[in-house]
C-alpha cells in the first residue's frame, strides 16, 4: 500500500486505491444497493408518471377540446347566424354527439357516434390504425358514406374494414379503425360504448337527429396564429343565447382530468415519499455497518500513513458508485413501469405522450436520491474519517463515532431531500402532513422503544431465555432502532391496505344490490307504450321505470346569476352546461328531503323538484325560484321540494323534474331502465328493439358493471403492488438495522455457547427478544398505520372509511414475520454451526 | 468460595443412549484424535493424530507455534467441534458420538473455558456474566454464589461494571470466574493472558491456579509463556497437529 501523507489526496493515488477497491467488489454493499434502488424504483415511478400525465395532460388541453374555445348545446343546434358570428373569430370545426346503437353482421351493440366535419381535428391528430383519411371522406361508388370505428368494435359484430355497418336508417362502410381520437375526453362523461365517428353531413340521414334527441353540439374556434383568444372569448361570452351554452378553454377540459391525475398522484406520492424515507434510513444504516466492518482495513489504511481526507474520498466513491448502480437499477425499473403505465393511461385517455418527457422529471427524481444519499452516507463517512488507526490491533468491529456536526448535516439532507419530494407533489400539502405523520410515527416507535429498553434493563427474569432476552432489550438504542425499521414499513403497509380497502369497499357499495340490467334510451314517446307492452309481456323482465330525459342549464337562482348564486364551489358543474331534466306528475319514488310533490292534476305554471346536488350548490330551500332553459326556452319555476340523491345508481337520475306542462308536449325522448331474470330475456329484448325501434339505444348494464369490477379489480391490484413495495423497502430497512450488530450477536452467542447453552436456548432468547420489538412495531405501526389510512381516505380519496379486517391483522402478522426474521438474522444465524466456525471464531 | 462442586461430582453426563465411558481414562483422554474441516481451499486437518491423558486434578500446559493446532485441541475437548477421527473422551464423554446436546450439558456443568479474548457478554455486568452459567444450570441463588466468586477474584468493587467499563486484567479474571462458578471438573484454558501485562498476567494466572487446586479441577492450559508452563503439573508440546513431545 502506499505511503501517504498529508496532501497525498491526489486523482492519480485515489485511482488506484479505488481500483483495488473495485477489484474486491462491493459486494458489502449489497444492502445499501437494494435500499437505493427500491427508493429509486419507488419514487421514480411516481414521479414520473405523475409528471408525464401533467404534462401530456397540459399538452393535449386544445386537443383534448378540440379547439382554443368550444361552445357546447344539447338538443338543437345553435342558429345558423350565431354560428357564423362564432366564425368570425377564427377557424370553426362542428361536432354532435349522441349515444345510439349500431348493427352490423346481425349484431347490435350501444356506440357512442361522433359526426365531423371536414375541418376536424383543429387540434391533434385522428390517428387510424387501418384504412385512411381519403376513404373515409370519399364516399363509395355506391354513395354509401364511411365511418371509421374503434377495434374493440370490430371484435364485437366480427366485422372488418370493408364491411357495411347500420346507424338508424343509414348504412354505412367501415373505412377505417380509430387508434386515437384527440379530443375523446371532450365528452366528460361515461362512454357506455365504442367510438364510431362519421361525417357531420351523414348524420341527418341517419333520422337520429330528431328534435328533442340527446344530441351534443359542439361548435370548436381555433384563432389565428397571433390572435388574442381572450379578445375570442370575450366576444363569445357577449354572444351567449338566452338558453345558455357551454361555454370551456382547453384550461377547463385539462383540469377536468387533472384533478383526478392530481389526486392519484398525491396518493402515491405519498407512499413514494415513505418509500424515500424508509430507504434512505436503510441506506444510513448499511453504510455505517459496511464502514464498521472494514474498521480494521481503514485503521491499516490509517497505519500506512493515509490521511482521514484520503479515507473519506475513497470510501465516498467506494459508496458514491454502489449508489450509482442503485439508482441505476432503479431507474431502469421505474423507466420501463412507467412506460408501460404511460401507454396504458394514454391509450385510454387517448392523450400523445413522448418518453423522452420523462427525462425531467428523472433528473428531479436524481437530485433528491443525491441529496438524500449523501445524508445517508455522511454519518458513515464521518465515522471513517475518525477512526483511529489504533483500531487495526484490536478484534472485531470498531464503533463508529461521527462528528454530531457530520450526523445533523446527514440528517438535514435526508429531510432536505423527503421535503423537495414532497414539494413537487401536485398537492404538497397533502403529502406534507403524509410525511408529517410519518415523522411522527418514528418518533413514537422511537420512544417506546426506549421505555421498552428501560424497562428490560430494570428487570432480571430467574431464566437464561428471559434474561439473555431482556439483556438485548436493554442495549441502548438497539429496540428503539428495530422498532422504527419495522414498524414505519408495518404502518406504510397498513395505511395503504387499510385505504385500499376503504376505497374498494366505497366503489363496491356503489354498485347498489339491485342494479338495472338494460337501460334504454331514445325511446320516442309514441314508442313508449309499445315498448312498455313488449317488458310487460315477458315475465323474465320487470322492475320498469320509465321517464321523459330531457337537458336543462341553470341559468339564474332568485334572479342572481347561477355563477354569482353558487355557495359551494365544488358544485359547480350543476351549471356547467346541460344537466338532466325530466319532467313528472307523480314522485318519483325519491325520498323528499324538504317541501311536498305538487298535485298528480297541477297544471299550473312549471314548478320543480331539485336534486341534494343543486340544494347543496345554492343553498335551496323549497319557495326559491330557479330560471333555467330547456330546448331553447328559458323558464322560472318555483322550487316545490328537495329531492335525496341516489349515488350511482345506473338508473337515470334527474337534477331537475318540473311538473308536466308545458314539457309535457315538448319534443323529447323517453328513457327507461329494467331488470332481468333471465339474461336471455334481457337478449331476446335487445334483439327486439333492434328490429322493431332501430332509433332505441340498449344500454347493456351487466357489461357496463363487469367493467366497473374491472376497474376496482385494478384498483385493488395497483394499491397491493405500491403495499408490496413498502414492505419490502422495510425489509430492507430491517435487514440493514439487523446487519449492524450481527457479529457482535455472534460473539455474544459464542460466549453463551462455551458457558454451556444450548443452540435452542440462545435461539429462544434471540426470539423472544425479536417478538418484543415485532409486538411493539405491530401495535404501534398498525395504529400508525390506521391513523394514515383514515387520513389519506379522509384527505386524498374523500370516501367512507372502512379500513376491514386485513388492515387489522395484517400488521401483526408482519410484526410476528419481520420478529421472525429478524430473530433468524440476528439470533438462530448467530450460533456457529458447521465444521470449523467454532475455532475460527475463538481464533479470530 | 463456596463449594460450587458438589452438585454435580460423579454425575454421568453422557445421554441415555451414549453409555459413559470409565473415568478411569482420565479427564481427557484422546487417541489417534483428529479434527478436519473445510476452507475454500478445500478440507484441511489440524488435528492429525492427537494422543494425549490428562487426569482429574492434573494442570497440563500445552505449548506450540502459531497454527499448530491449540485452540482447535481446546474447541474438541471442550464439545465445541466434533472429531473427525481417533478417540476422544472427555469425563467420560465419547466426543464422537455424543450428541450436541450431551456436549453442550457436559459443558455446562463440567467444563470451564477461558479464551485470550475474554468473549463475555458486552451487555452484561461482571457479576451477570458470573452468575449466566449458575442461571443456566437453574441455580436459585446464582448472583449471591456469582458475588463470591468476583470476591474471591478481587472483583468485589466491579459486580456492576460492564466489561466496557473493565481493564483487560479485571476481564480476564471476571472470565475466570465465570468458568469456575459451577464448580467444572475440567477448565480449558487458550492463553489466558496473552492479552495482558506481566504483572497483571501473573496476578490472572494465580487466580487460575489457586482456583484450580482448591477445587480439585483438572486445567489444560494453552500457553507460549514458558514461565507460566513451568508452574503446570506438566508439558505438552503440539506442532503441525501432532503432540511432539
Amino acid at each position: 500500500m502506499a505511503v501517504m501523507r498529508d496532501g497525498d489526496l491526489t486523482p492519480g493515488i485515489l485511482l488506484t486505491l479505488l481500483r483495488a477497491e473495485l477489484a474486491a467488489g462491493i459486494y458489502g454493499l449489497r444492502l445499501f444497493i437494494a435500499c437505493v434502488a427500491i427508493a429509486t424504483a419507488m419514487l421514480g415511478a411516481v414521479w414520473m408518471l405523475g409528471d408525464g400525465l401533467s404534462r401530456s395532460l397540459e399538452r393535449s388541453g386544445s386537443a383534448i377540446l378540440g379547439g382554443d374555445i368550444a361552445v357546447s348545446v344539447v338538443n338543437a343546434p345553435l342558429d345558423e347566424s350565431l354560428v357564423a358570428r362564432i366564425a368570425e373569430n377564427g377557424t370553426l370545426s362542428r361536432v354532435a354527439e349522441l349515444r345510439t346503437s349500431a348493427t352490423a353482421k346481425g349484431v347490435r351493440a350501444p356506440v357512442e357516434m361522433k359526426g365531423v366535419d371536414a375541418a376536424y381535428p383543429l387540434y391533434g391528430k385522428l390517428v387510424l390504425a387501418e384504412g385512411s383519411m381519403a376513404d373515409f371522406q370519399a364516399a363509395a361508388s355506391d354513395r354509401r358514406p364511411g365511418a371509421l370505428v374503434e377495434r374493440e368494435l370490430l371484435a364485437r359484430f366480427g366485422a372488418a374494414v370493408g364491411d357495411p355497418i347500420r346507424l338508424g336508417q343509414t348504412e354505412f362502410i367501415i373505412r377505417g379503425v380509430i387508434e386515437t381520437e384527440p379530443d375523446r375526453l371532450s365528452a366528460g362523461r361515461f362512454l357506455v360504448g365504442p367510438r364510431i365517428i362519421v361525417g357531420l353531413k351523414d348524420l341527418p340521414g341517419t333520422g337520429l337527429l330528431a328534435f328533442g334527441s340527446l344530441v351534443d353540439f359542439r361548435y370548436r374556434l381555433k384563432v389565428p396564429d397571433g390572435s388574442d383568444i381572450q379578445a375570442a372569448l370575450l366576444d363569445l361570452r357577449n354572444l351567449t343565447p338566452e338558453g345558455g351554452w357551454e361555454l370551456e378553454t382547453p384550461k377547463d377540459a385539462g383540469d377536468r382530468v387533472r384533478r383526478t391525475v392530481d389526486h392519484t398522484t398525491t396518493f402515491l406520492g405519498a407512499a413514494g415519499i415513505v418509500a424515500l424515507a424508509v430507504g434512505l434510513a436503510g441506506a444510513w444504516a448499511a453504510a455505517n455497518v459496511w464502514v464498521s466492518r472494514r474498521s480494521r482495513t481503514i485503521a491499516l489504511y490509517r497505519l500506512s500513513g493515509a490521511t482521514p481526507a484520503v479515507v473519506v474520498a475513497l470510501h465516498g466513491m467506494v459508496i458514491a458508485i454502489a449508489a450509482a448502480a442503485g439508482m441505476a437499477f432503479g431507474f431502469a425499473v421505474a423507466t420501463v413501469t412507467t412506460v408501460v403505465l404511460m401507454d396504458i393511461v394514454s391509450a385510454r385517455l387517448q392523450l400523445l405522450w413522448h418518453v423522452e418527457t420523462l427525462a425531467i422529471p428523472a433528473l428531479q427524481v436524481a437530485g433528491v436520491l443525491v441529496l438524500g444519499l449523501a445524508g445517508a452516507s455522511s454519518a458513515a463517512l464521518s465515522g471513517a474519517a475518525h477512526l483511529s488507526p489504533g483500531a487495526a490491533m484490536r478484534s472485531g468491529d470498531a464503533p463508529l463515532s461521527s462528528h454530531p456536526r457530520h450526523l445533523a448535516f446527514g440528517a438535514a439532507a435526508m429531510a432536505g431531500a423527503v421535503a423537495l419530494a414532497i414539494f413537487s407533489l401536485p398537492i404538497p400539502g397533502l403529502a406534507a402532513a403524509a410525511a408529517a405523520g410519518l415523522v411522527l410515527a418514528a418518533a413514537v416507535l422511537g420512544l417506546c422503544g426506549w421505555v421498552l429498553a428501560r424497562f428490560a434493563m430494570r428487570r432480571q427474569p430467574r431464566g437464561f431465555v428471559g434474561r439473555v432476552a431482556m439483556h438485548g432489550l436493554a442495549i441502548p438504542g438497539a429496540v428503539a432502532t428495530k422498532a422504527v425499521a419495522i414498524g414505519i414499513g408495518i404502518a406504510g403497509v397498513t395505511a395503504i391496505i387499510a385505504a385500499q380497502n376503504s376505497l374498494e369497499v366505497s366503489l363496491r357499495a356503489e354498485l347498489p344490490e339491485r342494479i338495472p340490467d338494460l337501460v334504454l334510451l331514445d325511446i320516442q314517446p309514441h314508442q313508449v307504450e309499445m315498448v312498455r307492452a313488449r317488458i310487460d309481456g315477458d315475465p323474465g323482465l320487470g322492475d320498469l321505470q320509465a321517464s321523459p330525459f330531457m337537458r336543462a342549464t341553470i341559468l339564474k337562482v332568485n334572479g342572481v346569476p347561477a355563477e354569482e348564486a353558487l355557495r359551494l364551489p365544488g358544485k359547480s358543474w350543476v351549471i356547467e352546461g346541460d344537466r338532466s331534466f325530466a319532467w313528472s306528475a307523480a314522485p318519483t319514488g325519491a325520498e323528499l328531503l324538504a317541501g311536498e310533490w305538487w298535485p298528480e292534476d297541477y297544471s299550473g305554471p312549471p314548478v320543480v323538484s331539485a336534486e341534494e346536488d343543486v340544494q347543496e350548490a345554492f343553498d335551496l330551500k323549497p319557495g326559491d325560484r330557479l330560471t333555467y332553459s330547456v330546448l331553447g326556452r328559458t323558464f322560472t319555476s318555483e322550487v316545490a321540494n328537495i329531492r335525496k340523491e341516489y349515488h350511482r345508481t345506473f338508473r337515470p337520475e334527474f337534477l331537475l323534474v318540473a311538473s308536466p306542462q308545458p314539457f309535457r308536449e315538448a319534443p323529447h325522448s323517453w328513457v327507461m331502465s329494467l331488470e332481468g331474470n333471465t339474461d336471455d330475456s334481457v337478449d331476446a329484448l335487445i334483439r327486439d328493439l333492434a328490429a322493431t325501434a332501430p332509433n332505441v339505444t340498449s344500454i347493456d348494464i351487466r357489461k357496463i358493471v363487469t367493467r366497473v369490477i374491472e376497474v376496482i379489480d385494478g384498483a385493488v391490484l395497483a394499491s397491493l403492488a405500491v403495499a408490496a413495495t413498502l414492505l419490502a423497502a422495510g425489509a430492507l430497512s430491517l435487514a440493514s438495522v439487523v446487519a449492524a450488530d450481527v457479529d457482535a450477536r455472534r460473539r455474544e452467542a459464542l460466549a453463551f455457547v462455551l458457558i454451556g447453552a444450548s443452540r435452542m436456548e440462545v435461539a429462544m432468547a434471540r426470539l423472544g427478544e425479536a417478538a418484543c420489538v415485532g409486538a411493539l412495531a405491530a401495535v404501534l405501526g398498525g395504529i400508525a398505520g390506521q391513523a394514515g389510512g383514515y387520513w389519506l381516505v379522509q384527505q386524498a380519496l374523500r370516501v367512507d372509511w372502512s379500513p376491514g379486517a386485513v388492515s387489522i391483522v395484517l400488521p401483526l402478522l408482519l410484526g410476528v414475520l419481520s420478529a421472525l426474521a429478524a430473530g433468524a438474522a440476528g439470533g438462530l444465524g448467530a450460533v456457529p454451526r458447521g465444521r470449523g466456525q467454532v475455532a475460527r471464531l475463538l481464533t479470530s | 468460595m463456596p463449594d460450587t462442586t458438589e452438585h454435580n461430582r460423579g454425575t454421568a453426563t453422557a445421554d441415555a443412549l451414549e453409555p459413559p465411558l470409565s473415568e478411569k481414562q482420565g479427564a481427557v483422554a484422546m487417541k489417534g484424535a483428529r479434527l478436519s474441516y473445510p476452507t475454500p481451499e478445500g478440507e484441511i486437518e489440524v488435528l492429525q493424530g492427537v494422543d494425549l491423558v490428562v487426569t482429574p486434578g492434573e494442570i497440563v500446559a500445552v505449548t506450540g507455534p502459531s497454527g499448530s493446532g491449540k485452540s482447535s485441541l481446546i474447541a474438541v475437548i471442550g464439545g465445541l467441534e466434533v472429531p473427525s477421527g481417533g478417540t476422544t473422551c472427555v469425563l467420560g464423554l465419547d466426543m464422537m458420538t455424543a450428541g450436541e446436546q450431551a456436549r453442550t450439558r457436559l459443558r455446562r456443568r463440567d467444563i470451564g473455558v477461558v479464551f485470550q479474548s475474554y468473549h463475555l457478554v458486552p451487555a452484561m455486568t461482571a457479576l451477570q456474566n458470573v452468575a449466566l452459567p449458575l442461571i443456566l444450570a437453574g441455580e436459585s441463588s446464582a448472583e449471591d454464589r456469582a458475588a463470591a466468586l468476583l470476591k474471591r477474584v478481587g472483583l468485589e468493587h466491579r459486580l456492576t461494571h460492564r466489561p466496557s467499563a473493565l481493564s483487560g486484567g479485571e476481564q480476564q479474571r471476571v472470565a475466570i470466574a465465570r468458568a469456575f462458578v459451577v464448580g467444572p471438573r475440567l477448565i480449558l484454558a487458550d492463553e489466558p493472558t496473552g492479552n495482558l501485562d506481566q504483572r497483571t498476567g501473573q496476578v490472572v494466572a494465580d487466580t487460575m491456579f489457586s482456583l484450580a487446586r482448591d477445587t480439585g479441577a483438572a486445567m489444560l492450559l494453552v500457553t507460549h509463556d514458558p514461565a507460566l508452563a513451568d508452574r503446570c503439573d506438566r508439558t505438552v508440546a503440539i506442532d503441525g497437529g501432532r503432540i511432539v513431545s
